[in-house]
């Protein structure tokens, strides 16, 4: 027994008493921190099931983004309608989990088979399978004109074909392509429910499909529009080098009676020449007779008798005579084979490709042409330099300009003047001066100078092309040109082409 | 308030004057906690300063004292529960700072609620360290008290003084702590 205290209590039994409320706290502590744990244990359960939730959701929307962005992709990308057709197809279907999926092109509501005959499953493949799509197809609004505004859904589940087994849903959507053709897009899905969300997905693709199939179409009416305009540039391109060429046949036309006149002259004295020269025949034939009657009649041939002959025939005139005439005949046949080859030469349609040109030259050639229309009161002072520098450009096209130029300047100058040529190099260029002292311009005239048709030339003379189609080839060559002329004076056709630097 | 802070006063207490002033203290305090405390519950502030209240009573100390005594021994309690990242301290300046970037960012990782004094350092030299002591429960003597256990942790001599003390009159509690 302990000492009982004021209390009525032993110190033994007040530290027993002590002790036994410790342990008492202390098990109620544990029990409460027990409770406590299990608290945190469930909302620990809790809070893994949330993430876990978070996560599959968060792992659904990573899947659509990363659907979205791979159909936005090939929607962006240059792929054919066909191809962007198929590859939606693939990532779609995948996507969407489908059992099965094909895309066609319908023409006025019918399915064509030979299109498409391709048919994607699950495991990423595509295989032929007609059968499957015609069958599918059969179960489409194909008649449908106007495309839809969304994915449509239908069950599979009252069709009893067996083709169609174990599929529940057929989703599909159309797209307009032109005026008679439209796009399918069709899945089959086994899925007891379709994910409500993963159609909305299906919907935002849908309309980046939609904008590019459209980009294609536009794309493509483009690019014919730009086969088109090309076709008729090359058209007016051809049209044109007709036009040059038939300019070219015109001036010629207009030349051909100065040609003529230029082609008679020599025919005329070589047909004179000819008829001496059978007179001087006949001479030889009868000095032949008499020679071989005296040879025959035995009177015998003396030097002294022969040579009384021949000065009696005055041979010694009719041998250098001969000369003179023969001479005069192969230079007269000369300068019309001239004439000829230049004629054509100039005729020659040609090509138009530009080469290093010396313009002395091709002034030379223009003045061979035209000097057949000019008058003898006409007088040429070319005072170009075959030093010229060389220019880029088409010899003939550039005869061509010349020609008509020296004609135009000659009609100027029917009661007779001067043409003359001259140059002026500058830095990066050279002017050839082409000047008439004929009747000049007044500055109507000289506003409509290169309009085409316009002429000054009577009906039936000029075509009023010259000098339009001699401005389209100059401005081909980059040369421009500058007209100066004074009614009573004369005119100046100032032509300024760019000089070609020329590696020292 | 954190229950650790409840368990470790009553192991205080207990190591100090023994079982029987605890269960005194409990007796005379009537508590709603009735004393039960676990460390990881959450207890109203009161009751300590109730239970801190009765020690100055009976045993005729100053709450100060009380509160000092108490934040000493602490200190090695609460870092031996702490995580070993915090245990790389040597220096009483060093750990000061490292409080709010450290220690109450581990306390917030298992205590989302749990309420934490401020520590805004006002000045600082090699042997001196100046910080204004913020906390709505105004602990500022048991803050002087964990200090102390600090140094005595980290082996050094320090001296831990209130310029201002709003026990005192003061607008705030700044505590300077010097090397020795």
């Amino acid at each position: 027994m302990t000492e009982p205290t004021n209390s009525g209590l032993s110190p033994l039994d007040k530290k027993i008493s002590v002790l036994e409320r410790k342990v008492e706290r202390e098990k109620k502590a544990r029990k409460m921190a027990e409770r406590q744990l299990e608290d945190y244990s469930l909302k620990i359960y809790e809070t893994n099931r949330s993430l876990q939730s978070s996560l599959a959701l968060s792992r659904k929307k990573q899947g659509e983004l990363e659907y979205l962005g791979e159909a936005s992709a090939v929607v962006v990308s240059e792929v054919s309608v066909i191809e962007l057709l198929t590859k939606t197809v693939s990532l779609t279907g995948h996507f969407f989990e489908a059992e099965c999926g094909f895309s066609v092109i319908t023409k006025n509501g019918q399915f064509v088979a030979s299109q498409q005959n391709e048919l994607w499953n699950k495991d990423n493949d595509w295989q032929a399978n007609v059968e499957f799509i015609q069958k599918a197809c059969d179960l489409l609004p194909l008649g449908q004109v106007e495309p839809f505004d969304s994915w449509l859904v239908s069950p599979l589940e009252s069709n009893e074909q067996q083709i169609f087994k174990g599929f529940k849903w057929q989703v599909y959507v159309n797209f307009k392509l032109n005026k008679d053709s439209m796009a399918w897009i069709v899945f089959f899905s086994a899925q007891d429910y379709l994910d409500e969300e993963s159609l909305y997905v299906l919907e935002t693709a849908r309309g980046h499909l939609v904008s590019g199939i459209r980009r294609r179409l536009t794309d493509a009416r483009i690019i014919k529009r730009t086969i088109e305009l090309q076709d008729t540039v090359n058209d007016l391109e051809r049209a044109k080098r007709q036009i040059l060429q038939s300019e070219k046949m015109a001036s010629l036309g207009q030349l051909a009676a100065g040609v003529a006149h230029e082609i008679n002259n020599p025919i005329a004295f070589i047909s004179s020449n000819t008829q001496v020269l059978n007179q001087y025949f006949a001479d030889y034939q009868q000095m032949h007779q008499k020679l071989e009657h005296m040879l025959s009649n035995d009177q015998g041939l003396s030097l002294l008798s022969y040579q009384a002959i021949c000065t009696e025939m005055d041979i010694d005139y009719i041998n250098s005579d001969i000369v003179d005439l023969l001479s005069s005949n192969t230079d007269g046949l000369t300068r019309v084979k001239e004439i000829v080859d230049n004629m054509k030469t100039f005729s020659h349609a040609g090509n138009e490709i530009l080469s290093e040109t010396c313009l002395c030259d091709c002034v030379e050639a223009g003045l061979k042409i035209a000097r057949n229309v000019f008058t003898c009161e006409l007088t040429v002072d070319n005072q170009l330099l075959p030093s010229c520098p060389v220019v880029m450009g088409n010899f003939g096209q550039l005869q061509q300009v010349f020609v008509n130029l020296f004609v135009n300047a000659a009609y100027a100058m029917d009661e007779g003047g001067t043409l003359s040529i001259s140059q002026t190099p500058t830095a990066d260029s050279l002017i050839i001066h082409v000047a008439d002292t004929g009747r000049g311009m007044d500055e109507k005239t000289l506003n409509q100078l290169f309009t085409p048709f316009f002429t000054t030339k009577p009906v039936g003379v000029g075509t009023g092309l010259g000098l339009s189609v001699s401005y389209a080839i100059l401005e081909a060559h980059g040369a421009k040109v500058q007209v100066d002329s004074r009614v009573g004076e004369g005119t100046t056709f100032n032509l300024s082409f760019p000089i070609i630097q020329l590696q020292p | 308030m954190k229950g650790i802070v409840f368990v470790k006063f009553n192991e205080f207490v207990e190591q100090c004057w023994g079982d029987e002033f605890w269960d005194e203290l409990l007796e005379e305090a009537q508590l709603a906690s009735q004393g039960i405390y676990t460390t990881i519950g959450t207890y109203a502030d009161q009751e300590l300063f109730t239970l801190i209240d009765l020690v100055v009573i009976k045993k005729n100390i100053s709450s100060k004292q009380a509160q000092i005594a108490f934040g000493e021994w602490v200190f090695k309690e609460l870092y031996n529960v702490a995580p070993n990242d915090v245990h790389d301290f040597k220096d009483v300046f060093e750990f000061l700072h490292a409080v709010q970037n450290v220690i109450h960012v581990e306390v917030k990782k298992l205590n989302p609620d749990a309420l934490l004094p401020e520590f805004e350092f006002l000045s600082e030299s090699a042997t001196h360290l100046s910080f204004n002591y913020l906390s709505p429960r105004q602990l500022c003597f048991f803050c002087e008290g964990i200090v102390l256990g600090l140094a005595k942790h980290t082996g050094q001599e320090i001296k831990v003084s209130q310029a201002e003390c709003q026990h005192e009159g003061g607008q705030r509690c700044v505590i300077e702590v010097e090397k020795l």
